[in-house]
């Protein structure tokens, strides 16, 4: 299977304002298929929500290689969207205008616009929202404004970052089942970046384990599970011991950086 | 490499500096509009030489000290009892909101008027100006200090007196000194338009004494004094809002 | 402090009510009574009489005009100037490096004092007065500007980046509307500033305006006239600042919303 989204050898050097650099990825090689859905998983500061923004366009890319498709990611851009955790919708505009925004940039007949941006509201389950403030909404409500403003744009690649992480447990189990309802009925290449176990097994097709700072990839564990696998698949014995097996390897990480110095640096 | 701070912070104030000598020199700004940097440097030297600028000084500034220092003692007394005993608050209070949209400096003609062309009139002038925002700066500190901490002291034994004082006073500090931020601004506008209007003494005097006689750099050396005592003052209230309140993080 | 019932709310409210009732009928009492001076403060009565004369000479009317025309020239060329530039020193780090100092020493100081620089420049007319005015109220605007242009979310930023946005639609797409709140905030300081800066110049340079008005009646000790003037500015400003609120929440219906969250 040749590599959708390819990296060889990235190292990221995080430099704050003050303080002292320091390093938050050091060689990491990742190969992602197309169509596949890959967890970034691991503890907090091993790096998963920097190679996820250097996927996206972010972050620039000093030392290694990326290529998305064969061709070097140069910046950020709609056929690679992106979710992030706290939201990040636009507060001054409507359900309906935050999604329309990446449609008014693509330049659109309006009347496509429209349909498209409502659509997309009805894919979400957000009907009878779309004049309502982001403000006026629920964390639930609002994460999924952002997922479909990012499909609005239809790109190939979906990014996650910890995208249900500041959801309550129950809210973030209805979206994981609305999650696979979208990719099953779109398949497209998803990388998601989460630290826990139980939500990377569930979801993804392949999980990639990360050490604690400086990250690296330790692991890459296949979850081999029925294609259309819905919440029975979590009661199966399979799932559990991949939960198991991975919790251990996540585990031994976790603790390093529980250990490690205080030291200030996003994940 | 970057450069040290301080460099970089004086660079831009030199560039300035170097710009306004040479403009009224080269010809391209009428010197007699915009004098040069190094006239307006002799003119402040010449002044403070003299001892006529430190001794305008010294008039303006304890003018200023005595009617801001007695609006801080009178309005934080004020706004703290307002807050804590609602009797007081509903019976001065409304008087005290009538007067907010009043701006500070309608009151100066007022004072002239009951108080004459003197220190007076200016001291009071600056008096009344400040007492509003530290009121209503020591009143919003009060009643912002949470109700479990006072409830706490209570608890432990505290009288309402106690509480009062050593609960809710310092609980009030961080509104109350941002209040006297603003007042000290309005402090220094108070005091430079009492001195326009009533004369006599004071760097406002000075300001229009140079100014109608044509001594423009002179007067332009005076304007600057103003301008950088205003600023140092805020600096230095600052440093010491911060060392104050240096337990709130 | 004490929990307030239904019972005793309704009291203070009384009470508060009952207080300023007082306080103006004791006010016209001891004038009329002689107790003081009438020069020195006249009695409510009077003022109000003093009210009616102007508004009906048709001196209140100029006079109100005069001073919010050059108050909002001052203030609409402090806005002009000074949104723009604060959105400058957010975004572009030369003009910030460059500037940053000179903003910091400039907004605490008395910018009144700078008045008789402003009428050597411009000669003794409304050109000097204007120029004071927008001069103390543009450096709350900047500041406010600078400080809501550069707090922009960064993850909402990469959002936009995502979705296509060009740099020069990120300007007015996002940075804009972001910072609409804080620009809010500073356009509110500026206003009583405004205020405040026009009946000061008045005072100082005589002759017409609200501020003209207090200054005549001080100096030819005519105290109905100077507290008519102060009482006219009084609701000037409490009017200016209700409309602005008005305007705040309509414009910022959105961020309102968030607010009572």
């Amino acid at each position: 299977m040749s590599a959708y989204i390819h990296c060889s050898g990235i190292s990221h050097m995080y430099r704050p304002a003050h303080g002292k650099e320091v390093l938050a990825l050091d060689g990491v090689s990742l190969d992602i298929g197309e169509r596949e859905f890959m967890a970034l998983l691991g503890p907090s500061g091993c790096g998963k929500s920097t190679l996820l923004y250097m996927i996206g366009g972010f972050l620039p890319v000093e030392t290694g290689r990326l290529t998305v498709g064969n061709a070097p990611v140069t910046g950020p851009g709609p056929e690679r969207g992106i979710v992030f955790q706290h939201f990040a919708l636009f507060p001054w505009k409507t359900v309906r205008q935050n999604i329309l925004y990446g449609l008014e940039k693509k330049s659109l007949p309006r009347s496509e616009r429209e349909q498209r941006a409502q659509h997309y509201i009805d894919r979400v389950h957000l009907s009878g929202f779309e004049s309502a403030y982001p403000s006026q909404l629920s964390g639930g409500m609002k994460q999924r404004v952002a997922i479909a403003r990012m499909l609005a744009v239809e790109p190939d690649i979906l990014l996650m970052d910890e995208p249900f992480g500041a959801l309550d447990a129950q809210t973030r189990e209805l979206m994981h089942e609305e999650l696979l309802a979208i990719v099953r009925r779109t398949p497209r290449t998803v990388v998601f970046v989460t630290h826990d176990v139980r939500e990377a097994v569930y979801l993804a097709d392949r999980v990639a384990v990360m050490t604690a700072r400086p990250g690296r990839i330790k692991e890459i564990v296949t979850i081999d599970k029925p294609s259309c696998a819905g919440g029975d698949f979590m009661r199966t014995q399979a799932y559990r011991d991949k939960v198991d097996y991975l919790w251990h390897l996540v585990r031994a990480e976790a603790l390093k950086t529980e250990r490690a110095p205080a030291n200030r640096a996003p994940s | 490499m970057r450069p040290p701070l301080v460099i970089s912070r004086i660079t831009p104030v030199v560039i300035m500096a170097v710009t306004w000598e040479l403009a009224p020199r080269l010809g391209g700004v009428n010197p007699d509009f915009l004098p040069s940097l190094t006239m307006v440097a002799q003119a402040w030297w010449r002044s403070v030489a003299t001892g006529e600028l430190p001794y305008h000084a010294i008039v303006s500034l304890a003018n200023l000290a005595i009617g801001l220092l007695a609006s801080i003692a009178i309005g934080t007394l004020l706004g703290v009892l307002m807050a804590w005993h609602p009797l007081l608050n509903a019976t001065v209070g409304p008087l005290v909101q009538m007067t907010f949209p009043i701006p500070r400096t309608a009151l100066v003609p007022v004072m002239i008027l009951w108080l004459g062309l003197g220190a007076a009139s200016k001291i009071a002038a600056i008096f009344s100006g400040c007492l509003l925002p530290v009121i209503v700066s020591a009143y919003n500190g009060a009643r912002g200090v949470e109700p479990t901490l006072i409830w706490s002291a209570l608890a432990l034994g505290a009288s309402r007196r106690q509480v009062l004082w050593e609960i809710a006073l310092p609980g009030a500090l961080p509104d109350l000194m941002a209040g006297i931020r603003t007042a000290i601004a309005i402090a220094f506008v108070l005091m430079v338009t009492s001195e326009f209007l009533v004369g006599g003494r004071g760097l406002g005097y000075l300001i229009s004494f140079t100014g109608d006689a044509g001594a423009y750099a002179a007067m332009f050396s005076v304007v600057l004094t103003v301008a950088a005592l205003g600023f140092l003052a805020d600096r230095l209230y600052l440093h010491l809002m911060t060392q104050i309140l240096r337990w709130r993080e | 402090m004490a929990r307030v019932t239904p019972l005793r709310s309704w009291y203070l409210t009384a009470l508060r009510g009952a207080s300023v009732v007082a306080f103006f009928l004791a006010w016209e009492l001891v004038t009329r009574v002689g107790a003081i001076r009438p020069f020195l403060l006249p009695a409510p009565s009077l003022i109000l009489d003093q009210l009616r004369f102007e508004l009906v000479s048709g001196e209140l009317v100029q006079a109100i005009q005069g001073t919010l025309l050059r108050m909002f020239g001052g203030y609409a060329i402090a806005v002009a100037i000074g949104v723009p530039f604060g959105i400058l020193l957010a975004r572009v780090a030369p003009v910030r490096w460059f500037f940053d100092p000179l903003v910091s020493i400039a907004l605490p100081m008395p910018q009144i004092a700078f008045l008789p620089i402003f009428i050597l420049w411009m000669g003794v007319g409304d050109g000097a007065k204007i120029a004071l005015i927008a001069f103390s109220s543009i450096f709350p605007i900047i500041v406010q500007t600078w400080a809501g242009a550069e707090g922009i979310d960064k993850f909402m930023a990469w959002s936009a980046q995502s979705l296509g946005v060009g740099k020069r639609a990120f300007l007015w797409d996002i940075v804009l509307p972001a910072a609409m709140p804080q620009i809010f905030n500073g356009l509110q300081i500026a206003l009583p500033i405004a205020l405040l800066s026009t009946v000061v110049v008045e005072m100082l340079m005589g002759g017409s305006g609200v501020g003209g008005s207090i200054i005549d009646g001080m100096r030819l000790s005519d105290s109905p006239e100077l507290f008519a003037g102060i009482v006219t500015v009084g609701v000037l400003g409490f009017l200016l600042d209700r409309a602005m609120d008005r305007l705040r929440r309509r414009a910022l219906a959105w961020h309102q919303e968030s607010q009572a969250d």
